[in-house]
């Protein structure tokens, strides 16, 4: 592993994101507006529907930035690269897969992060909601699962568009939204019919916003949700890596990696 | 010696053999030429000698290393450079060698992108974006940081395409520079017959993804034997047709006073002295012999 490698593209990744309006819009600035439109919708609910639930869905909103940008900043990163037919200038230089991919791993945990605390500085501000009170360690757990499950899919989406080409790069920013219905994002797993809460709880977000829930109700740590989202992020993880993989490889083979670009 | 060893390379896409059983070497200081119509295997080479091709049988050496077994060791090694890749071009020309820089881990980068941008006359423009360069200063943005690595083999896939022909000799010069300065090896393909003839020590043809011809480009030219001969006399047109006709050979008159005869190279000394014996008075001679570019054409024609 090379510290140098990592450091080139962080510093890639930095200067796409600081010269593209267009990133700093899709990163940075839409996730905010959404958490503020949720927010002034958490204000109204909370007249009828209690404040405990309006909790719920601000929580869950600025939780599912962590995967959202996360995933958004890997995947398209990538097509940046794709996009100026730079991609190839990359993948021909000694940098390994696993050092490109934790590259990307830590810039999308870097951007989800800075959008989790100003957030939360946002929410505590305009809508008198401290996103501390359910901890600061709980919130690191749930951000690290959170981060590791979104960059699980981002390779996932990664390996499709390496194998499918460009037709494929809508995945990016698409795939995750089909997603969210079924995570339990502002809303109990319960709610969901048994087909649809089944696959809700083969997803580790689901048990994550769960306990995010469980502790904003009754104030405890539900370790045995945090346990079992860290058990099927691992395995999503593994999965991951052997999809991207082969994903990869299989690109390399039929010769759409290097037509990526043209 | 050679610096890189390709044997027996196969590539297949679906039923379409795009490189068929190729085998050659590239010597260390060389330029070699890989030249071919459109669709004859080259960029697909290339791409296998990149990394980012898979190949389907067949064996890439790089400095008598097997490729896929030591990936990281032989690309820190090599660079490349195309028209058809660009860099980033929301990055300036700086921030792009400084990250092409780490990606190779060149000790004392800043120094070593100093040196090379001044080289290529570049050092006004290290502050401007990429894709507000030129197709030139894109170029020669694009050799150094081909050139980053202090690399020992350099591909080079048409670097001169989309480039005016002022530019093109200039990089050109710098190619040729590059060799006599660091002995970079090179792997240069083209479509420009004249370039290669200029800077090439050998030429491999390739079509339908297999090896037509490998030899210096002269010894290429040499292949094809016919000539093209351009005399112009002082004598009545008759006295020329009739000794033409007479030995059967192709001509087209060109005025009163010129004649084109196309022949065997073998011929031309006969010719000339014929018409000599036969009272015609040759006031000049040119002879037109065949370039790369005939040879390229006899080979992509299958002639």
């Amino acid at each position: 592993m090379s510290l140098n490698k990592i450091k080139a593209i962080l510093l890639h990744e930095l200067y796409v994101t600081k010269y593209s309006v267009e990133v700093i819009n899709d990163i940075i600035l839409f996730p905010l507006f959404s958490i503020i439109v949720f927010g002034f919708m958490t204000l109204y609910m909370a007249g009828f529907a209690g404040e405990v639930i309006a909790q719920h869905v601000l929580t869950g909103m600025i939780l599912w930035q962590v995967i959202n940008i996360t995933q958004y900043s890997i995947a398209v990163g990538c097509l940046w690269d794709v996009w100026s037919r730079n991609l190839t200038n990359i993948f021909i230089t000694p940098i390994t897969t696993v050092e490109y991919l934790i590259s990307y791993l830590i810039s999308g945990a870097f951007k989800s992060l800075f959008v989790l605390i100003f957030a939360s500085i946002m929410s505590n501000y305009i809508f008198k909601f401290n996103i501390l009170n359910l901890g600061i360690a709980n919130i690191v757990i749930y951000f690290i699962i959170l981060t590791v499950f979104a960059f699980s899919f981002a390779i996932i989406v990664l390996g499709l568009i390496f194998r499918l080409g460009t037709r494929a790069q809508a995945l990016s920013w698409g795939l995750l939204n089909i997603f969210q219905p079924l995570m339990a994002v502002i809303y109990p797993a319960s709610i969901l019919p048994v087909p649809f809460r089944t696959i809700a709880y083969m997803l580790p977000p689901t048990y994550i916003f769960e306990a995010a829930r469980a502790s904003i109700n009754n104030k405890i740590i539900r370790w045995d949700y945090i346990g079992m989202a860290l058990i099927l992020d691992i395995i999503f993880l593994i999965v991951a890596i052997t999809v991207f993989n082969l994903l990869f490889e299989s690109s390399k083979k039929s010769g759409q990696f290097a037509r990526l670009e043209t | 010696m050679n610096v890189f060893e390709i044997k027996k390379l196969t590539k297949k896409f679906g039923r379409a053999l795009a490189v068929n059983n190729i085998s050659f070497a590239l010597k260390k200081g060389e330029i070699l030429g890989l030249l071919g119509p459109n669709g004859a295997g080259k960029t697909t080479t290339i791409q296998m000698l990149l990394g980012i091709t898979t190949p389907d049988s067949g064996q890439i050496l790089y400095f008598g290393k097997e490729f896929f077994s030591n990936k990281g060791d032989c690309l820190s090694r090599i660079n490349y450079a195309s028209a058809f890749n660009t860099l980033q071009g929301r990055e300036t020309v700086s921030e792009n060698l400084t990250i092409s820089a780490l990606l190779y881990e060149v000790t004392d980068y800043k120094k070593k992108i100093k040196e090379l941008v001044n080289y290529f006359g570049m050092s006004e423009l290290v502050n401007a974006r990429y894709n507000n360069l030129s197709s030139g200063e894109k170029t020669r943005t694009n050799l150094i940081k081909a050139l980053l690595n202090s690399p020992e083999i350099l591909l080079l896939d048409e670097p001169t395409a989309s480039l005016d022909p002022d530019i093109a000799d200039k990089t050109l010069q710098m190619i040729e520079k590059l060799r006599a300065d660091h002995k970079v090896s090179i792997l240069y393909t083209s479509h420009n017959m004249k370039e290669v003839d200029r800077i090439c020590d050998r030429v491999i043809f390739l079509n339908h993804g297999k090896i037509e011809a490998e030899d210096t480009p002269l010894n290429l030219t040499k292949r094809i034997d016919e000539a093209s001969l351009r005399l112009t006399y002082d004598a009545k047109q008759i006295l020329v047709k009739s000794y033409l006709e007479k030995n059967k050979h192709k001509y087209k008159f060109e005025g009163d006073d010129t004649v084109i005869i196309e022949t065997k190279e073998k011929h031309i000394a006969n010719i000339i002295f014929g018409l000599s014996g036969e009272n015609v008075w040759i006031t000049n001679i040119e002879i037109e012999k065949p370039t790369l570019e005939d040879v390229f054409i006899k080979i992509s024609r299958n002639k």
